[in-house]
């Protein structure tokens, strides 16, 4: 089991009222999921991404990652996670400005302390992998959307990391790009890569295996798709 | 990864150029000022120091109090005169001092049909090796010559030109009131020390001065040159007390010591360097809030990078570390061109003092290497100083909260 979700609750705190945006949430994601959440605007699963990613913390209730329990470790060790075992997708691409698309797809390698040259023989993989091998020294706003998309899910792949969370990763594009950053989604599924999803689109969550439906800040609805429709490898460990 | 995220911070800079250079300014201003004000000091007291040394070092000078109506009614009859055998008399009572009696007359010297109107300086053959003033051709006075009542005249370079042009002086004759002088030595160029131009200087010997033209044994001051720097205050004490003694008691000269008037404008000096250094702190000081302004600046533009950064793995230290550099890097290049600025302005200025400036011929900036080193360091400081706090600010940053910021 990868994600384990016992009654988390996050709250935030806006002046003195009080914004509870997740209320109790008992999840569990295996190796190899795709999973898509969810839910009208406000039901809160942007919050919900940003505890899977360990980007915050939840106000109560306990998050264990691939066995570790996220409330009792250093921040440093979670930056740490972040960087080994998350890889993430955003709506808005969040590529660095005056930065090729290899320097982009490097960073989080370099962070990892990646020597240099390994550094550039992965992230030109992970481009021709993602289909940018002929856009390897276009800075970002040479791209298109869907190209900078692309960058941004190779970025997400560079250390490997056990889930992939995207949020809205197709709000920003037209149908073409939406549906090929589907497709690649579709393939990293494929090969056991897990995927969390956020949309709000129904018929992009189709594409998932699985569909958790949120409101207000609560689990309404988790249903899997037939295991004979997608592959869904279980046991498969992620490298 | 030091090395790539100083190629980020450069190329941050050179994205947002205006105002980066705006930022550098402030930087430049205040190093350049750090430079320019260490030179033009150190230019300042090295000419002083130079030209002290040039009149001659370890001196002593006696002179005649003015005395009231008051003194001068009680104290007639006294002898309370300075006069040339309190030189001699000091001579023999301390034989280890140089001393050179000064009675100055102002005549006008003829020669042919030319004339030159001056101040003819009557002295002993001391004197020269005291104010370390030397004859270019010729001899100085010699005590053969205040022996025998000379008739002889040593003219500076500027007299000499006056009155003989191009051809030599050396030999010749010239007239001051109807006695006639002849003329033994032409100084060396000297050029003007605190007002006093040597080279419209000239010598003759001062028993002909006394005899000829004062007609008493009274002298101007006197000059003494003591061996031991150390001993002066002693030497100054004796010989004033040895000078009343001579004096039927009566206090009425005092001396002036030549160290004393050095360590005055030492401490000028040191006055100027701290009013100076304080000045370019400040200027300093506000480049670091340039620097600092900006920086907040763009940590502000920057959140959601910060926060993208922070979601793939860039620990704290890592983004303190990247907007520390950023900040120094400002306050390096900065810096670098302040050091320049610095040192041109320095020689302009030390140029403009130099003509401006009579007698400052031979002033100049001094530039040292330390000054240089200083001033960098300084700068690199502010950079670190006022870019920590940003930085901090940065480093600080909840990644959530960073990845929404609009
Ligand atoms: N920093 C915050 N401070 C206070 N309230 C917040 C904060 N962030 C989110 N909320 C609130 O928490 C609730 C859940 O927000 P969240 O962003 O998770 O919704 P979402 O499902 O992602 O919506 P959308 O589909 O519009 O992105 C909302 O009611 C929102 O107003
Ligand atoms: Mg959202």
């Amino acid at each position: 089991m990868l994600i384990d979700l016992r009654a988390v609750t996050k709250t935030y705190q806006a002046g003195h009222v009080a914004v509870p945006a997740l209320k109790g949430i008992d999840l569990r994601i295996h190796h190899g999921e795709f999973v898509a959440i969810i839910g009208q605007s406000g039901s809160g699963k942007t919050t919900l991404l940003d505890i899977l990613g360990c980007l915050s913390h939840p106000t109560s209730g306990e998050y264990w990652l691939d066995g570790e329990n996220t409330n009792v470790i250093s921040e440093s060790r979670l930056t740490t996670i972040r960087n080994q075992k998350i890889g993430f997708v955003f709506q808005t691409f969040h590529l660095l400005p005056r930065k090729t698309a290899l320097d982009n797809v490097q960073l989080p390698l370099m962070y990892a302390g990646v020597p240099r040259v390994s550094q550039h023989r992965r992230a030109q993989e992970l481009l021709t992998m993602v289909g940018l091998q002929d856009r390897l020294l276009h800075y970002s706003n040479q791209l298109s959307g869907g190209q900078q998309q692309r960058v941004a899910i190779a970025r997400a792949l560079a250390n490997h990391p056990a889930l992939l969370l995207a949020d809205e990763p197709t709000g920003n594009l037209d149908t073409q790009s939406g549906k090929d950053i589907l497709d690649m989604f579709e393939t990293l599924h494929r090969d056991g890569q897990t995927i969390v999803m956020i949309t709000h689109d129904p018929s992009i969550a189709q594409r998932a295996n699985r569909r958790i439906t949120l409101s207000d800040g609560q689990v309404v609805a988790d249903e899997t798709s037939d295991l004979s429709a997608s592959a869904r490898p279980i046991s498969s460990e992620q490298t | 990864m030091i090395g790539s995220i100083f190629q980020d911070a450069l190329k941050n800079l050179t994205a947002n150029l205006l105002r980066s250079s705006l930022t550098m300014l402030g930087v430049i201003i205040g190093v350049a000022s750090v430079i320019t004000m260490i030179a033009i000091v150190e230019g300042g007291q090295l000419w002083l120091v130079n030209s002290i040394e040039r009149l001659g070092t370890n001196l002593l000078f006696v002179w005649k109090k003015r005395l009231t109506v008051e003194e001068r009614r009680i104290f007639a009859g006294r002898n309370t005169q300075l006069r040339y055998e309190d030189a001699l008399a000091i001579r023999e009572r301390f034989p280890e001092l140089d001393v050179a009696p000064v009675l100055e007359i102002d005549q006008k010297i003829k020669a042919g049909d030319r004339d030159y109107s001056g101040r003819v300086t009557a002295t002993s053959p001391e004197f020269s090796t005291i104010r370390n003033f030397h004859p270019a051709s010729g001899r100085f006075l010699t005590s053969t010559d205040l022996h025998d009542w000379h008739r002889t005249i040593v003219l500076g370079q500027t007299v000499a030109q006056a009155l003989f042009g191009s051809s030599p002086a050396l030999g010749e004759e010239v007239k001051i009131r109807d006695h006639r002088f002849t003329v033994v030595g032409v100084m060396e160029p000297k050029g003007e020390i605190y007002g006093q131009d040597y080279d419209e200087m000239m010598f003759i010997p001062i028993t002909t001065g006394m005899r000829f033209f004062t007609g008493t044994n009274k002298i101007r001051f006197l000059i003494l040159h003591v061996p031991q720097r150390e001993r002066m205050p002693e030497i100054t004490e004796e010989l004033h007390q040895f000078l009343v003694q001579r004096h039927d008691g009566v206090d009425d000269i005092f001396i002036r010591n030549q160290g004393e008037f050095l360590g005055a404008v030492e401490q000028t000096i040191w006055t100027f360097r701290i009013v100076l250094s304080g000045i370019a702190l400040v200027a300093l000081l506000v480049g670091g809030i340039g620097i600092m302004n900006i920086m907040l600046v763009t940590v502000t533009e920057r959140t959601r990078e910060i926060g993208l950064r922070k979601a793939i793995g860039a620990k704290r230290r890592d983004i303190l570390l990247q907007f520390l550099i950023e900040s120094t890097t400002i306050s390096i290049v900065g810096g670098t061109v302040g050091i320049v600025v610095g040192i041109v302005a320095a020689y302009g200025f030390g140029n403009m003092v130099a003509q401006a400036m009579p007698g400052g011929g031979d002033w100049g900036a001094v530039i040292q290497p330390s000054a240089i080193a200083i001033a960098f360091l300084f700068a690199i400081a502010v950079g670190v100083t006022f870019g920590l706090f940003p930085a901090i600010k940065a480093s600080k940053l909840d990644p959530a909260e960073a990845l929404r910021y609009q």
